[in-house]
């Protein structure tokens, strides 16, 4: 007899899994999405970019533009420097002031990022001194480069883009879990009392199914969810959109994970195992808990994956119709929307945020795929 | 089998009544009622047209009896008018339901035809290059939002390379197009939403092609046939593609039950004349009978092509029978 | 499998075949132009949108006009009535005065199928204004009307009888009359029943009826939510229009209205089409490349503007509002955003409207200073705190702004005076609603919490009442009519607006005016932001083509539009 080494299921499955070589692919740019968007303040600070830092005198430039800030822009980035460091801003004007470059104070200096010409910048270099160099590096500073170019208020689009997935995979996965939650809940109850129980959420689980889901969506949207009492308290003006949009998709999205545990307990439910669980007294919850669900979880993580990419399609799709998350917090549903307009001038806008959605839904679906596969027990190779 | 059809046509009629109620309330949640609007873009509106107006809609009485009026006017087959268009119902959606119906059709026999060689090949040749070629397109198709394809098709074949129109149904206002030429001419309007259209179910009809194909071709009895020495394309057509056919029908039924849901967005990028569009516009400008109708429409759509899968699975294999 | 492949290549290959019936030259054959708005059924009695007045202006016409320049032309009417030319005169004195005003109609002015358009049609018209089974919503240009009679002898005159006369009475821009011959039988038969008329009049059961219309054009076919095709009227009063043929079409999508605009489906977009920022970007677009087009800009009535919520604690104190101005920058945004096409707005009377003024000694202007707004608002007892926004007795300086959800240009405008607003330490958050909510609802009971932006557009000096006077203010008790959302109370100015309905003289009307405007940019119920300007695209080769910026659309002129 040979020795056969032994796995633990996990292992067996992770190791299908790897095998499945599209699956692995879009695992991999999965955890790329989530590491950006985790990383996206970082990514924001060491590239000087604000995803709400707008321009307006740089909108919809073409990809790798430099630009200069707005006047605006400007005056804040000295603002900022002068407020940390009022010292400074005393020898700046006294400086400056010596050399004739202004006559005035404070509001004179602020004049002088309006007006300044390259004869003063020239003028300002040859002084030797630290101040000058201060004042140099804020004016050096009030130019940037967009990798991918600027939107429709000169704001940069890649860490919108970046900003972005933070929203839009950020609310796939937090649906796609409180999906699974409410669907498994009430798939569980129909299927593990049956009788009326059953027949009653059954139903209501084929008529919602049967209901036409994105005109049902386009109503809840354009419904004030403030006037519902209990959510009043979750809403406040930051969030409301998304928090909407939140339930709406959930609303929607729990039925398939109910058929599925339905189905999975009532061929479990009549198991010796579970009858020796209740002759024993063990409770419902407890008997749910600990012997049903981890019969379950391979098909539920399946579902979950697809269910992920799905949510990210609708929140696309609810933004294209103009009612999904409000501006300024960018989505890629909602850049690819406002990008429209100008998609003839600009087209880059709306191409970027749609590759995106589409690597992102095939991301998940590759992994859905694969998982799938490495569960199904006819497909386990030893 | 027909008391089952029976059985099965009775209660959808029932869901249908309840669905009704749910999809009646929720639209009446929506605030803003036509007269609520017509007083902000109209200034000048006095208190007197205000009541007036309220007791000319009926807008004045509580949402049940508004549904039972609607419901028993509905059931005797008056369906109402257009709040926005003043015009009936009836009059509204029966082009465009033929419209919707045409393009669906045209992208379903595209997805069908095109999926089910290109899936079934791909079964045949499973690991091959093809085969995994074939398999990532299909799940880029699945995972394309439609409306982003659509623009893409309209950016790509009317305004870079100009050969198709950009919206639109026919070419109106010509009277030169007629017979052939006006055929023709509706099918140039129709190619690039019917792409689009196409572009999910054929995604989905080459992943279930395929697998069903491997499975039927993983059965004991292709091995049989093989032994009894069938030449190889009556093997695949005979005995492998009849058993892959099975759950390839059921998804073909139950993708034309989603014809309204998915039609909104392609309609709308296309300007396309069809229940769709309307269905969007409905809900949007709260045209409460037209919206009311059009998803009465997709409901019992949904709840027959349920029935009507169920039953050809029936006829195709000879194993289940219904009681 | 090789079989399905040639299917398909064959049906390709037909339709590029096919394609040369596409291209087709622009003449005065036939004009197709594309709309982005939908329109209904075009009973001009009972119509609500803009794109119907679009339309119904070309087969349609009232008794008098108003052109692009502002002024009144003559459509079906012979000339205007005024006091001067005897042809208005009052009769009584006080509350019982009243106006009597004779009209007479062009004498070869007829319907499409040849009957004359006489004083019978107009006091048919009124007649069924005032039904109260009709669903026209608004009855004030009729409600005031006393009695029509039409001269005996001659049906082509008739007087209107005013009960309280308004010096506008002459201005009778929108008084469409309906064909009296074709409707009264329907009209009567369906009456009693509510909203049975328009549900069952010619114009919806036969809408290519050419006695319905009087316009230059009539309608040749019709189908809502997708196109019209109208054709010459042989029986137009005035001069011939040059185009022989023109062909609407709805096309809701913008981006595939300017997608159509290019692959030579339509010729021309009219003024509700393009949104402003595709029209700036298609502008750049058609200077640069030569495709054949203008992009045609128009400074027009339509004021967008931001109601301040006078409920709001906060917004009560007149510093805060005075700062709010001071914080944004409208020149820039007008700069920037529209490339100076659009006008910054002081107060809600556009350039155009002879009761503009840009005086300093009546206008409050308030000039961009992000430091001396910040100076007001610490002076208001706002001080700034750590997280940059100010804060006064632990309460935060922070408002929502509402608009309409999917409007681009306003959206854009909203994240900007959100950002600027921002760096005075103000935190606004912008809540977006449909327009259908959002004016239904929300505007309509001024539930709004602190600003809402929206527009307005209006014809040249028409009195804005029902937005300042206090009486008009939306409450529970007058079922909330009346568009003062701001809740805007002002003895002086509700005084001011009850002696302009009534006052006849143009020059004292105008000090009327500039008083009100003294008022409202002084105690700022409302921060203006800019007037639009209206936007359209035509092909070169189309002269005679004008926007008018007001509500009388272009169509209005379509007689003198032809392809050269």
């Amino acid at each position: 007899m040979s020795r056969v080494e032994s796995k633990t299921m996990i292992q067996i499955i992770a190791g299908q899994f790897m095998e499945h070589r599209l699956g692995l692919l879009g695992a991999i740019v999965v955890v790329l999405f989530i590491v950006t968007a985790l990383c996206a303040p970082v990514i924001s600070k060491l590239s000087g970019h604000d995803p709400e830092a707008q321009n307006i005198y740089g909108r919809n430039l073409p990809p790798f533009s430099r630009v200069t800030l707005s006047q605006d822009a400007k005056e804040e980035a000295l603002e900022k420097v002068l407020d940390a460091n009022p010292v400074l801003v005393k020898k700046i004007i006294a400086t400056f002031n010596k050399h004739k470059i202004i006559t005035g104070g404070e509001d004179e200096l602020f004049e002088l990022l309006h007006t300044i010409t390259p004869d003063q910048i020239n003028q300002i270099s040859n002084i030797d001194q630290e101040e000058a160099a201060k004042f140099r590096q804020i004016v050096g500073s009030f130019s940037k480069t967009h990798l991918l170019g600027t939107d429709e208020l000169g704001r940069d689009l890649l860490i919108r883009l970046i900003y972005g997935t933070r929203v839009s995979i950020g609310i796939g996965i937090v649906v796609a879990l409180a999906a699974m939650f409410i669907g498994l809940i009430i798939g569980s109850i129909a299927g593990y009392y049956g009788g009326v129980v059953d027949i009653v959420l059954s139903r209501i689980i084929d008529s919602l199914l049967s209901l036409p889901l994105l005109p049902l969506m386009i109503v809840l949207a354009a419904v004030d969810l403030k006037n519902i009492p209990f959510l009043h308290s979750l809403i406040s003006g930051d969030n409301e959109s998304i928090v909407k949009l939140f339930i709406i998709l959930v609303l929607f999205s729990w039925m398939k994970v109910a058929r599925l545990a339905r189905g999975s307990i009532l061929s479990i439910r009549e198991h010796e195992f579970i009858l020796a669980a209740k002759t024993l007294g063990a409770k419902d919850i407890t008997i749910i808990i600990t012997h049903i669900i981890p019969n379950i979880v391979a098909p539920l993580i399946v579902a979950i994956s697809l269910n992920i990419g799905e949510s990210i399609l609708n929140e696309a799709a609810l933004s294209f119709l103009g009612l999904g998350i409000q501006p300024p917090t960018p989505s890629w549903g909602n850049i690819l929307f406002n990008a429209l307009e100008t998609i003839n001038q600009n087209p880059i806008l709306a191409i970027a945020p749609g590759i995106l959605i589409l690597l992102a839904v095939v991301s998940f679906n590759f992994i859905g795929d694969g998982l799938q596969d490495a569960i199904d027990p006819k497909a386990i190779k030893r | 089998m027909s008391n089952y059809i029976i059985r099965r046509l009775i209660q959808a009629f029932f869901v249908l009544i309840i669905l009704s109620y749910l999809c009646f309330s929720i639209l009446s949640l929506m605030p803003g009622d036509p007269v609520d609007v017509m007083i902000t873009s109209n200034p000048k509106i006095t208190k007197e047209d205000i009541t007036r107006l309220k007791k000319l809609y009926g807008l004045d009485k509580p949402n049940y009896v508004r549904y039972f009026n609607w419901l028993t006017s509905a059931l005797s087959g008056d369906l109402g008018y257009s709040r926005v268009y003043k015009i009936k119902v009836e009059k509204l959606l029966g082009e465009r339901l033929i419209n919707t119906f045409i393009l669906s059709v045209c992208s379903l026999v595209m997805a069908v035809t095109i999926g089910i060689a290109i899936g079934v090949y791909a079964g045949m040749k499973k690991g091959s290059k093809f085969d995994y070629i074939v398999n990532f397109i299909s799940y880029g198709l699945i995972s394309m939002p439609s409306f982003w394809l659509a623009i893409v098709l309209i950016m790509i074949f009317s305004i870079w390379i100009p050969i198709l129109p950009a919206g639109g149904t026919r070419t109106v206002g010509d009277n030169s197009i007629v017979g052939l030429t006006s055929i023709l001419d509706r099918i140039r309007y129709l190619i690039l939403p019917a792409l689009s259209l196409a572009s999910l179910q054929l995604g989905i009809f080459v992943r279930y092609a395929r697998s069903a194909m491997i499975e039927a071709l993983g059965n004991d009895y292709i091995r049989t046939a093989k032994a009894k020495g069938l030449g190889p394309s009556r093997i695949l057509w005979n005995h492998a593609f009849r058993n892959a056919l099975i759950p390839l029908i059921t998804v073909v039924t139950l993708s034309l039950s989603g014809i309204f849901s998915g039609a909104i967005i392609t309609e709308t990028v296309f300007s396309y004349q069809g229940v769709g569009k309307l269905v969007y516009d409905s809900i949007i400008g709260n045209d409460f009978n037209v919206a009311m109708v059009s998803f009465m429409i997709s409901v019992a759509m949904i709840l027959t092509m349920n029935l009507l899968a169920d039953i050809l699975y029936g006829v195709v294999d000879p194993r289940i029978s219904y009681k | 499998m090789s079989k399905i492949i040639s299917v398909w290549l064959v049906g390709f290959m037909l339709l590029f075949v096919n394609q040369g019936l596409c291209a087709k030259k622009l003449s005065n054959k036939q004009l197709t132009i594309g709309i982005s708005q939908e329109f209904e059924n075009l009973n001009p009695l009972v119509k609500q949108m803009s794109a119907t007045s679009y339309i119904y202006s070309l087969v349609g016409r009232s008794l008098v006009g108003m052109d692009a320049d502002g002024k009144t032309s003559h459509q079906l009417a012979v000339t205007t009535p005024t006091l001067e030319n005897s042809m208005a005169k009052f009769d009584g004195k006080g509350k019982n005065r009243t106006l009597k005003v004779d009209w007479e109609i062009k004498k070869n002015a007829s319907w499409g199928d040849g009957k004359p358009v006489t004083g019978h049609d107009y006091k048919f018209t009124w007649k069924v204004a005032m039904t109260d089974t009709i669903s026209i919503s608004s009855r004030d240009a009729y409600e005031n009307i006393l009695d029509i009679v039409v001269n005996k002898a001659n049906p082509k005159k008739f007087s209107i009888i005013y009960k309280s006369p308004k010096w506008n009475f002459n201005r009778r821009f929108a008084f469409y009359a309906l064909p009296k011959h074709l409707e009264e039988a329907i009209y009567k038969k369906y009456k009693s029943k509510p909203g049975a008329y328009e549900k069952n009049s010619m114009y919806v059961s036969k809408p290519t009826h050419p006695g319905l219309y009087n316009g230059p054009y009539v309608i040749n076919e019709v189908k809502l939510g997708s196109h019209v095709v109208v054709t010459q009227n042989k029986h137009f009063y005035g001069k011939a229009p040059k185009i022989k043929k023109i062909v609407l079409k709805l096309i809701p999508n913008t981006n595939t209205l300017e997608a159509n605009l290019r692959s030579g489906n339509i010729d021309m977009i009219s003024s509700l089409g393009l949104s402003f920022d595709q029209a700036l970007a298609l502008d750049k677009k058609v200077k640069k490349t030569d495709m054949g087009f203008d992009v045609k800009f128009k400074q027009s009535l339509t004021y967008e503007h931001i109601d301040l919520q006078l409920k709001n604690k906060i917004l009560q104190d007149i510093q805060v509002r005075k700062a709010l101005s001071i914080g944004i920058d409208k020149k820039g945004l007008v700069d920037a955003l529209f490339e100076g096409k659009q006008y910054v707005a002081h107060h809600s009377f556009a350039p155009i409207d002879p009761w503009y003024t840009d005086n300093s000694k009546v206008v409050v202007k308030y000039k961009y200073s992000r430091r001396s707004a910040k100076k007001m608002l610490d002076k208001a007892g706002w001080k700034l705190s750590a997280d940059g926004f100010r804060y006064k007795n632990g309460q935060k300086l922070a408002f929502t702004i509402m608009t309409t959800s999917g409007n681009k240009v306003r959206e854009l405008v909203q994240v900007y005076l959100k950002d600027q607003w921002k760096k005075i330490g103000v935190d606004v958050q912008i809540k977006n609603e449909p327009a259908r909510i959002l004016f239904g609802e929300t505007f309509r009971k001024s539930k709004y919490k602190a600003m809402i932006m929206y527009a307005w557009t209006s014809l040249p000096e028409e009195s804005p009442k029902t937005t300042f006077h206090s009486e008009f203010i939306p409450t529970k008790s007058n079922s909330f009519t009346g568009n003062n959302s701001m809740n805007w109370k002002n003895k002086k100015v509700d005084a001011i607006l009850e002696e302009l309905d009534g006052e006849f003289d143009q020059n004292k009307r105008i000090k009327l005016a500039h008083q009100i405007i003294n008022f409202y940019t002084d105690e700022i119920p409302v921060i203006p932001l800019y007037f639009r300007a209206d936007v359209s695209v035509v092909p070169k080769k189309l002269s005679g083509y004008r926007l008018t910026g007001h509500s009388q659309l272009s169509t209005n002129h379509v007689e003198n539009w032809s392809v050269e």
